[in-house]
């Protein structure tokens, strides 16, 4: 207690000594006046400061329910930055494998196209072909159908002919 | 009068929480208008960051756990929601304008001798041009005999952090003075 008495005491010798000191050197008058003309207040604004404040408060209170329909209930909230972690993870891989396998899909095709000629094959093999690779073969095959019809109307009645023999023999 | 600990813990447990936390704000609402002002001068200014002082007051009381006294914590929020909002105003709010300067020789003129209102000008002008720091440092020696060590906590520094802001804000103002 005698302890604490003492502690205090300095404190205010402190104290004393630092504003002693301030007025030695700023002049005491003005520090004094310096202070009423930053402690003035407009006319009975502290009796309505505390309504303004709590009408604020309530203010808020209604703007931040509000804001909380359009989002997940607050025990919910931590999950919240996951859930968007994950479905961008899902769309992005989802995507890349989704476009990868279709570019392998594509490039399986076209290595078949070049190298195997449509009239080569037996129509079983070609719908084989087509229920294997579903709509991309589907493409590919029009494409090789559409390529015979070009060649064949580039050929003059002799050529027709002379194919036509070869297809009756 | 119920002390800031009683009005505090009646808040925490919801009881006339609006009620308690008024009784809290009318005891420490001018010191802390007061604070505010001293640093940024424009009422409208002091008036809208003290609001928003016991808004977060209100938010944050239900956490406050007494491990400081209430009026440093009280304090320690006034000064950061001070330099927020000077930061965010990006302006000079606390140079006297020619309004100011015409104020004070209008108060000073009928009392003090032309020399008085030259210090006084002098005073107001020195002070504004502190840094924010040492400027809230001096005020809350001086103005409200706050001891060191809660000037420390509230402005985030160490006690002799506290004590060189306090000396360097002193004798910074009388080579303020001197120079005019």
């Amino acid at each position: 207690m005698v302890m604490e008495q003492h502690t205090e005491d300095n404190i205010e010798k402190d104290l004393a000594e630092d504003r002693a000191w301030a007025e030695s050197l700023l002049n005491k008058q003005s520090l004094s006046q310096f202070n009423l003309s930053k402690t003035d207040a407009p006319f009975n604004y502290f009796d309505s400061f505390s309504d303004k404040v709590m009408q604020r408060i309530e203010r808020e209170k209604i703007e931040k329910t509000n804001s909380k329909i359009f989002f997940l209930p607050s025990f919910m909230r931590p999950i919240n930055k996951w859930a968007v972690a994950a479905a961008f993870i899902i769309v992005v891989g989802g995507s890349f494998i989704f476009l990868n396998n279709s570019v392998s899909k594509k490039t399986e095709a076209s290595i078949v196209a070049n190298n195997i000629s449509l009239q080569d094959l037996s129509s079983e093999e070609i719908e084989t072909y087509v229920d294997a690779n579903e709509w991309i073969a589907e493409i590919d095959v029009q494409t090789q159908m559409q390529k015979e019809n070009a060649r064949l109307s580039s050929l003059d009645e002799k050529q027709i002919e002379e194919i036509k023999k070869t297809i009756t023999q | 009068m119920a002390s800031d600990q009683e009005l505090i813990i009646q808040f925490q447990e919801s009881i006339n929480r609006e009620a308690n936390f008024t009784a809290l704000l009318k005891k420490h609402q001018q010191k802390v208008y007061y604070q505010i002002k001293r640093m940024v001068t424009d009422h409208a200014d002091a008036d809208d960051i003290a609001q928003l002082v016991w808004i977060k007051i209100w938010d944050k009381l239900d956490g406050f756990k007494m491990e400081s006294e209430f009026t440093t914590w009280l304090f320690r929020i006034a000064y950061n929601e001070t330099l927020n909002y000077i930061q965010k105003q990006k302006k000079q709010l606390t140079s006297p304008s020619n309004n100011d300067l015409i104020e004070y020789e209008h108060a000073t003129a009928s009392s003090d001798s032309p020399k008085s209102t030259e210090i006084q000008i002098g005073l107001d002008s020195a002070i504004s041009q502190l840094p924010e720091k040492q400027k809230v440092v001096f005020m809350l020696r001086y103005y409200e005999g706050f001891d060191y060590e809660k000037i420390a906590s509230i402005v985030g520094t160490t006690i002799g952090g506290a004590k060189a802001n306090y000396h360097q804000a002193v004798k910074k103002v009388e080579g303020f003075i001197k120079q005019l």
